[in-house]
């Protein structure tokens, strides 16, 4: 649900966090990115950052210039003059992504997590097991059946926060325990209902089971794309796993390692809630791929 | 310019408050853990408060200065010698060209903190001197000294001799045993009462898989409210599992059992709860645990927490220098 008041959360003497509902959807998301811009519109005082996420935002604040009390009452009444999410037609780029699924970097890394941590059902299964699917390759039907909405940037430089657009490729699934010391760079894993790739080999909470060969942070700014930040994505972008062999994997592989590789993105489509919100009512969400 | 003669256990550049901005992009504020000692390091030579410093982990570097300068050493004891002879600590200290700073193990504290006249002079990676070394950016080449690399330090005059008054130094554990201050939240209340005790009543071992991403702690099992068991499903079934949120700096993060302190090159969002934070005045106390240290956790409000800030802020000025 969408929270009727937002809850303010203390996080030590500088942060708050502003937490608006308790599920996943993109209204939620629209009113957390939202309050974000408001905030670099209105230049809020004493604000000095923010990151928005899911459901919620967290507030970087300096408690010299403005206190805990005032800062909610200022986040209110933002938060108050947002418009509704309805409306809002925003550009959105398509990135494909080249993904091999149940691939041989991430078992390995599974085998690894269970000899050296704990012995878990291995992440393919678990997944399967926790969202009622058939089998492993239903999975990849399933979680390659949709387009990602990248709803914040976080964990690690780049890292895409994402939700599945299409609610019948929604799948949902607990976070490791403990989390796991290192990941495969460019692995896809998810954990409750959201899907993220990892940037760099850092340690990990999400069930894994594909990997990536294109690069989604360069501190070289190597490809065009790179050229204003040196993460690829920002919110609003849209991500379609596209799945391949690891022969097709290793190609693209040496591609980015040389320079050569042409990143997959299309730039002539807009995002338009209202569509998305008719297209989902007029669906079944319980049906799978 | 000084020469790395031996790097350290892990010596990096850092300047405070770090790399601040970037949290939504997953980029940390990296920075000196103990900001105590490190800003009171500049000032005695000379610098701004929060210019670009050493700081060095359990096992300091040997360095030979290839100028003049004015050094001042501050925080953990790494037994710093010059030329072999000791070398006093929270004072600074005029260093001829050709001499050799030479530090060793740690005997009491973690961290220590070497600041130059000048400050060091790398190149600012969006807008910050601070190395984060786990993405191999800021400080020299991303990453910890190596040895036969020269820091490079920008020129400029210190005044020798001028010391911390006793009673501004942090007063660092004699027993391996430290008092925490937390604040409660984000998501203390996905904790339960018996939890909260728990948590606020126990020993807590700083394991020795930590670094300047977070600090694991064993101790006690976790228990939990209605709330951590009744949710969506989009959270993720286990207790400790949220819908993925803005973590704050310094949050107690609880992955499945394991609670992590976030700190300076930590993770900016993630899916796991947040039931305390340790605010930022705590942080030196932190830096200067060693791993087998214990920590015990005292609850505080928010406003206690900002009260702390500040006055370690007047702390770390001018006045405390003499």
């Amino acid at each position: 649900m969408i929270y009727e008041e937002p809850r303010f959360l203390p996080g030590g003497d500088r942060y708050m966090l502003i937490e608006l509902g308790n599920e996943m959807n993109l209204e939620l998301n629209f009113i957390a990115q939202g309050l974000a811009t408001a905030i670099t519109e209105n230049n809020t005082k004493g604000i000095v950052e923010t990151a928005p996420c899911f459901a919620s935002m967290l507030v970087h604040y300096e408690p010299d210039e403005i206190g805990f009390d005032d800062l909610k009452k200022e986040m209110t009444s933002l938060l108050g003059s947002l418009g509704p999410s309805t409306d809002i037609e925003l550009d959105s780029r398509l990135f494909y992504f080249p993904a091999v699924y149940l691939d041989p970097w991430t078992k390995e890394c599974v085998q690894d997590y269970c000899e050296k941590v704990t012995p878990k059902t291995p992440d393919p299964e678990f997944v399967v097991e926790q969202s009622g699917l058939k089998d492993v390759e239903q999975l990849v039907r399933v979680h390659s059946g949709t387009e990602y909405w990248v709803a914040a940037l976080g964990f690690w430089p780049g890292l895409p926060f994402m939700m599945p657009l299409d609610p019948r490729c929604m799948l949902t699934a607990p976070k490791y325990n403990p989390p796991r010391t290192w990941t495969p760079q460019g692995t896809i894993g998810m954990g409750g209902a959201s899907t993220a790739i990892y940037p760099v080999a850092t340690p990990g909470g999400y069930q894994i089971f594909a990997r990536t060969p294109v690069p989604i942070w360069d501190t070289e700014k190597r490809f065009p794309q790179f050229e204003d930040s040196i993460c690829l994505f920002q919110a609003g972008d849209r991500v379609k796993f596209v799945p391949c062999t690891v022969e097709e994997f290793e190609h693209v592989e040496a591609e980015v390692e040389a320079g050569t590789y042409l990143i997959n993105v299309v730039e002539y489509q807009k995002f338009s809630v209202r569509n998305y919100t008719d297209w989902i009512s007029s669906i079944d969400a319980s049906q799978r791929f | 310019m000084m020469e790395v003669i031996k790097p350290g256990l892990e010596t990096c550049v850092q300047d405070y408050p770090g790399r601040i901005g970037y949290w939504n992009q997953g980029f940390p504020p990296s920075g000196p853990m103990d900001s105590w000692s490190f800003r009171l390091a500049n000032l005695l030579v000379g610098n701004e408060a929060g210019a670009a410093a050493l700081e060095c982990q359990f096992m300091g570097p040997t360095l030979k200065f290839q100028r003049d300068a004015v050094v001042a050493v501050c925080g953990a004891d790494m037994q710093a010698k010059l030329d072999g002879e000791p070398m006093a600590q929270w004072e600074s200290v005029a260093v001829k060209a050709g001499q050799v700073l030479e530090t060793s193990f740690s005997t009491a504290g973690a961290r220590t903190y070497i600041a130059v006249a000048g400050g060091i002079a790398t190149e600012p990676w969006l807008g910050s001197r601070s190395t984060f070394h786990q993405a191999g950016v800021g400080g020299m080449d991303g990453h910890a000294l190596a040895a036969g690399q020269v820091v490079p330090v920008a020129g400029a005059a210190g005044t020798p001799g001028k010391r911390v008054k006793e009673d501004r130094r942090p007063l660092f554990s004699a027993d391996k045993t430290w008092q925490i201050e937390v604040v409660p939240g984000p998501n203390d209340d996905w904790i339960d009462e018996a939890g909260q005790q728990r948590f606020l009543s126990s020993d807590w071992k700083l394991s020795a898989r930590s670094n300047r991403t977070g600090f694991r702690l064993d101790g006690p099992e976790w228990t939990f409210t209605d709330k951590a068991y009744n949710k969506a499903p989009e959270h993720g079934a286990e207790p400790s599992n949220i819908i993925d949120h803005g973590y704050p700096l310094g949050a107690i993060n609880l992955g499945g059992q394991t609670p992590i302190i976030l700190v300076n090159d930590g993770p900016s969002m993630g899916g796991f709860i947040n039931p305390y934070t340790v605010p930022s005045a705590a942080f030196w106390k932190l830096a200067q645990a060693k791993p087998g240290d214990i920590f015990r956790f005292t609850s505080v409000t928010v406003e206690q927490a900002q009260s702390m800030a500040r006055e370690l802020t007047s702390i770390c000025s001018a006045s405390s220098i003499e």
